[in-house]
């Protein structure tokens, strides 16, 4: 256990140093980027790049100061917006799309898992169908569909939710629902596969044979089971969490950092495009681990160190 | 009794087995896929999904980069106002257009601008030398609320307050576009942009894939733990991310950028594939054998690694192809897509964003062609899935 | 009589798939007396298996039992209830499986899995449930069970979990064991392990069992009397000698030509039985096996055939041993049997 929690911490670091200095590298020889100066940039940008990076250094040291920047949480300025910091874009931005990220998180859990389980009991069932249709357009409509037509309907036809940005907790049900649906669907998918192949394995025959009660087979036996791979799914859905956010705070125009990355992109303003894909590929690493952590607590065979 | 019914038989051990006809596995695969209704309906989607992305543009008169400047923002459907024999149609930016009974569009009709009463919103045109009057100011206007109608037209002495038919837009099936380029040709051009980015960027992982995850099961050793750890770093940030920081590294999205940027990043999970398989193959004799016998890895590849694990690589490509559509798609959506004036599906549906509220069949048409090609492979892969597995097969 | 712990008449059991129905048991009858130990053989897909899950009502959609009665410790469970049969489970009558690698579940520890079964039957607290479990697991010789009890699943070999299956069936002291292939998966060293432990428990608890095993060295060992099954429907009954020496039955021949044995004469050549068993979609008409038997006759494909007693508690399914049947060496003639 200690040992397992020694080399995954230790291969994050190494990941992080792989992915900063790719980063970094790259928005290095961008013809153009904020390291070459081919592009006219306002003085006051220049002054401050140049504070943070001693452009004249070599490229080796440069890449060693932004580390130590990293270190202390200094991103550097941003390369277009003047008197921005990168850190002060995330800090702005970062609130607004981990609450909702958290929503959509709370929501995928407490009512994928279940409607996959519902489904996999009522197998064949008419509630059965119904759930995956519903999920297999949940994973086929691309989330940015999916945040239209709310705004189409709900603030558009209905007027039940505002169309733009955050101004009363109604406004959430949209980007909620639309940065969910993806996982949500996937989830209860996978919950109805992992339960229905839970259900045909032999130990559940033997609950059974001892006179186990059928909830307890089905509410204790199976489940936990069927839970391990849905617990593994819960690092990509963190990815799927924060890339569908880029869209969808664009859409529903949530000023959160996922909106200011779009702009950033939009605007190749190279340093926030850096500091914030670092930020998330950080922020991404660290919580699949902890979910990793947690998936010890309930699969007993990694825990105790075994093959397979 | 009969005694004949104790007489022992002749002709023993007939073994009844051989009656079911055998079939390759191709041919059994191809038996359980036509089964599968969804599949099916997905294969003939994607068929007619291809051919008219291949074919379709040709046949329509206009490229995708034509601009009609005067039929700009025109609805597929219109509603037809009908004054002296004559239909016109107003759009929503209070442009009018003569139209035949059938949809035809004729012409757009001349504004008088010097005649146009702003704050009144009763604007003036005049089509075969006659004025149309358009008067748009009910339930606009505060004097004006509570009318059940939001305008009137008036044009040789008749005023209309109702559309009386609704017709298909015969010159433009999918509407148009802000700057009047036809919506119709450039959602067939983007099922063509968005197939090949997602087709090529497929066949080219396959082939990284293939080539890395044989090598290092090949390999094995030393060799095979680096190429497995450069995999799980690859793996352990969302793929988004990497291919967001090649574009903007190329510096905008010409079509090649992005099949590269695609190319370059999702091969991860067909390696860990053809890895696994060639784990497993290097267990068996027959392996074993060929290798003593000096037989080529690229022959061991071809002959059995191809033929063991083609089940497992198609399913993963058919999941692929859509996988790759949507993040294309979510690219231009984005802003990192196909440059303009080309587009694809995903470029046409962030295009439409902007206007969603007053024109939403813009976004309608290429949200629908998107969601209907994931669905379809979808579909498909379900059931090659399915129709591959080998242990359902022999059912 | 009194001294019978089940009888079974006529079981049929079914499987609906969507390729049509499996009919995996076509009329199985026997009884059993207390403390007997049952053997069932017969070829892989005789349906052995279903037959055993059946007695336990433990066959799953799209199975079901579609004819025939069951009267297990002088009750008829036929129509009983899932729930009703579930207090019967794990208490009353017990079940073991082949693969002891699947049979635990993998995410609890066996003192969690043990005492659960325990608690469910009896209405002890969780310290005494867990003395029971421990004393269980020493009775099925698990060195040192009150710490290896807390283990996982997975840190069990084989053999180690076939005992604790065996240990959490047998903790509520089950009046019938149900084995089925108990050591089919183990290693040979190991399944004298197990087969030495059954047979120290059924007489230690006084438990009946049922035994399903391909092996006949096994069956030679621990059984009473003998099942053989085929196509669903038991060919052959009787008590070891009958079963050995004086096989009625050509498919019994074949088996025990075609079976190895723990105990075998070291050379002794294994003849595969030709053919390969009945498609029980279709199953054929008469004898199930009567497409493979070296003394088919044309009544075999028409019409089943009825029991032949052969000797005391020996009876027979084959046309062979008819009056009129042409005389073949080793089969003898027997009456027909009421239905027994
Ligand atoms: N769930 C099921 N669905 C359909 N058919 C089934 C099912 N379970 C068993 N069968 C069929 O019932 C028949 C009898 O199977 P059973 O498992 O009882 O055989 P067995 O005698 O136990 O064989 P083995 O020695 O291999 O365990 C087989 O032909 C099998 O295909
Ligand atoms: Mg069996």
């Amino acid at each position: 256990m200690r040992s397992y929690f020694l080399k995954r911490v230790v291969s994050m670091f190494i990941t992080i140093l792989l992915i900063t200095a790719l980063t970094f590298t790259m928005m290095h020889s961008i013809p153009g980027g904020p390291f070459t100066r081919e592009k006219a940039v306002p003085d006051e940008i220049l002054r401050r790049l140049n504070e943070k990076y001693n452009l004249d250094q070599p490229v080796f040291i440069q890449y060693l100061d932004y580390m130590k920047g990293l270190l202390t949480f200094d991103l550097g300025p941003s390369y277009s917006k003047i008197g921005t910091s990168v850190n002060d874009l995330i800090v702005g931005g970062f609130p607004a799309s981990a609450k909702i990220g958290l929503l959509a998180s709370i929501l995928i859990i407490i009512v994928g898992i279940p409607i996959g389980v519902i489904s996999a009991l009522k197998q064949n069932k008419p509630i059965d169908y119904v759930v995956m249709f519903m999920a297999t357009l949940g994973i086929t409509v691309p989330s940015f569909v999916v945040a239209t037509l709310i705004i189409y309907f709900f603030a558009g036809k209905l007027g039940w939710i505002p169309s733009f940005g955050i101004t009363n907790p109604l406004g959430y049900i949209g980007p909620v629902i639309a940065l969910s649906g993806y996982s949500l669907s996937f989830i209860s998918r996978l919950t109805r596969s992992s339960m229905l192949e839970v259900l045909r394995q032999d130990y559940i025959r033997t609950a059974r044979a001892n006179g186990i009660r059928e909830w307890s087979v089905l509410g204790k036996h199976a489940i936990k089971n069927a839970l391990i791979p849905v617990v593994t799914y819960l690092g990509p859905m963190i990815a799927a969490i924060l890339t569908g956010s880029f869209v969808i705070e664009k859409i529903f125009a949530i000023p959160g950092l996922g909106k200011y990355y779009v702009d950033s992109v939009n605007n190749r303003d190279y340093t926030t495009i850096m500091g914030v894909t670092v930020f998330y590929a950080v922020f991404y690493i660290v919580m699949v681990l902890l979910v990793d952590l947690a998936y010890t607590i309930i699969d007993p065979r990694i825990k105790f160190g075994s093959e397979k | 009794m009969n005694p004949n019914k104790f007489e022992f038989i002749k002709d023993k051990y007939d073994d009844a087995e051989t009656s079911r006809p055998s079939l390759t596995y191709w041919q059994d695969a191809w038996r359980r896929l036509k089964k599968n209704k969804l599949s099916m309906a997905g294969l003939v989607t994607i068929g007619i999904i291809l051919l008219l992305g291949v074919f379709g543009p040709m046949f329509t008169p206009y490229s995708y980069s034509d601009q009609v400047n005067k039929y700009k923002n025109l609805p597929p459907i219109m509603k037809l106002y009908e004054l002296g024999g004559t239909y016109f149609y107003v759009s929503n930016d209070y442009n009018i257009f003569a139209v035949e009974r059938n949809g035809r569009l004729i012409d757009r009709i001349d504004a008088d601008r010097s005649r146009r009463d702003v704050i009144n919103k009763v604007y003036v045109y005049t089509y075969q030398g006659e004025d149309v009057v358009l008067d748009f100011s009910y339930n606009l206007l505060p004097s004006k609320m509570g009318y059940d109608y939001d305008l009137t037209l008036e044009y040789r002495g008749e005023t209309a307050t109702q559309h009386s038919i609704s017709r298909i837009n015969r010159i433009f099936p999918f509407g148009t576009d802000d700057i009047g380029r036809d919506l119709m040709t450039r959602i067939l051009y983007g099922a063509r942009i968005s197939l090949l980015v997602a087709f090529i960027a497929t066949i080219v992982n396959l082939f990284i894939g293939i080539i890395y995850g044989s090598i290092s099961g090949f390999e094995g050793g030393k060799v095979d733990e680096i190429m497995m750890r450069i995999v799980d770093i690859i793996n352990s940030v969302p793929l988004v991310l990497y291919v967001i920081l090649l574009m903007v590294w190329f510096r905008g999205g010409g079509l090649w950028n992005i099949i590269i940027a695609l190319s370059s990043v999702y091969w991860v999970s067909m390696a860990r594939l053809v890895r696994g398989q060639i784990l497993s193959l290097k267990e068996q004799e027959f392996i074993l054998s060929a290798k003593v016998l000096g037989v080529s890895r690229s022959r061991i590849i071809m002959k059995h690694l191809i033929p063991n694990a083609i089940g497992p690589i198609i399913v993963s490509m058919a999941m692929m192809i859509p996988s790759a559509v949507f993040t294309e798609s979510f690219l231009s959506f984005i802003g990192l897509g196909v440059s303009a004036p080309m587009a694809s599906w995903g470029t046409l549906a962030n295009n439409a964003l902007s206007g969603m509220i007053t024109y939403p069949y813009q976004l309608f048409f290429p949200a629908m062609s998107i969601a209907f090609t994931m669905l379809a492979f979808n579909f498909i892969g379900d059931g090659l899935r399915d129709a591959l597995d080998p242990r359902l097969r022999k059912g | 009589m009194s001294d019978t712990i089940l009888e079974v008449n006529g079981l049929q059991t079914s499987f609906y798939t969507h390729l049509g129905e499996v009919q995996a048991v076509r009329g199985l009858s026997f009884k059993m007396k207390k403390g007997d130990i049952l053997g069932i053989v017969g070829e892989s897909g005789s349906g052995k298996s279903v037959s055993a899950l059946s007695l336990m009502k433990l066959i799953d959609f799209p199975g079901r039992i579609k004819a025939g009665s069951i009267v297990f410790d002088k009750k008829d469970i036929t129509n009983y209830s899932n729930t009703k049969m579930s207090d019967m489970r794990g208490n009353d009558m017990a079940m073991i499986f082949q693969d002891p690698m699947t049979s635990l579940n993998p995410v609890f520890s066996i003192k969690s899995q043990m005492v659960e079964v325990i608690r469910r039957h009896r209405k002890v607290n969780r310290r005494d449930a867990l003395k029971v479990a421990v004393e269980m697991l020493h009775l099925v010789g698990i060195p040192e069970p009150e710490k290896r009890i807390h283990a996982y699943p997975h840190q069990f070999s084989g053999g180690m979990r076939q005992r604790v299956m065996i240990a959490t069936a047998l903790s509520c002291n089950p009046k019938l064991l149900i084995a089925d292939e108990p050591t089919t998966a183990l290693d040979v060293t190991i399944q004298a392990q197990i087969i030495d432990i059954m047979k120290h428990v059924s007489k230690e608890l006084h438990t009946s069992i049922i035994l399903i095993t391909h092996d006949l060295g096994v069956i030679a060992e621990l059984c009473s009397r003998i099942i053989v099954m085929y196509g669903g429907m038991a060919m052959e009954k009787g008590n070891i000698d009958d079963i050995f020496y004086r096989p009625s039955h050509p498919y019994t021949r074949g088996l025990l030509q075609s079976l190895p044995r723990m105990d075998s004469h070291a050379k002794d050549r294994l003849i595969p039985i030709k053919g390969s068993p009945p498609d029980l979609m279709k199953p054929p008409s008469g004898c199930p096996f009567s497409p493979r038997c070296p003394h088919a006759m044309n009544i075999c494909r028409e019409e089943a055939a009825p029991t032949f007693k052969v000797g005391e508690g020996h009876t027979s399914v084959c046309w062979l041993l008819h009056k009129d049947a042409p005389a073949v060496e080793g089969y003898a003639k027997g009456e027909v049997a009421d239905a027994e």
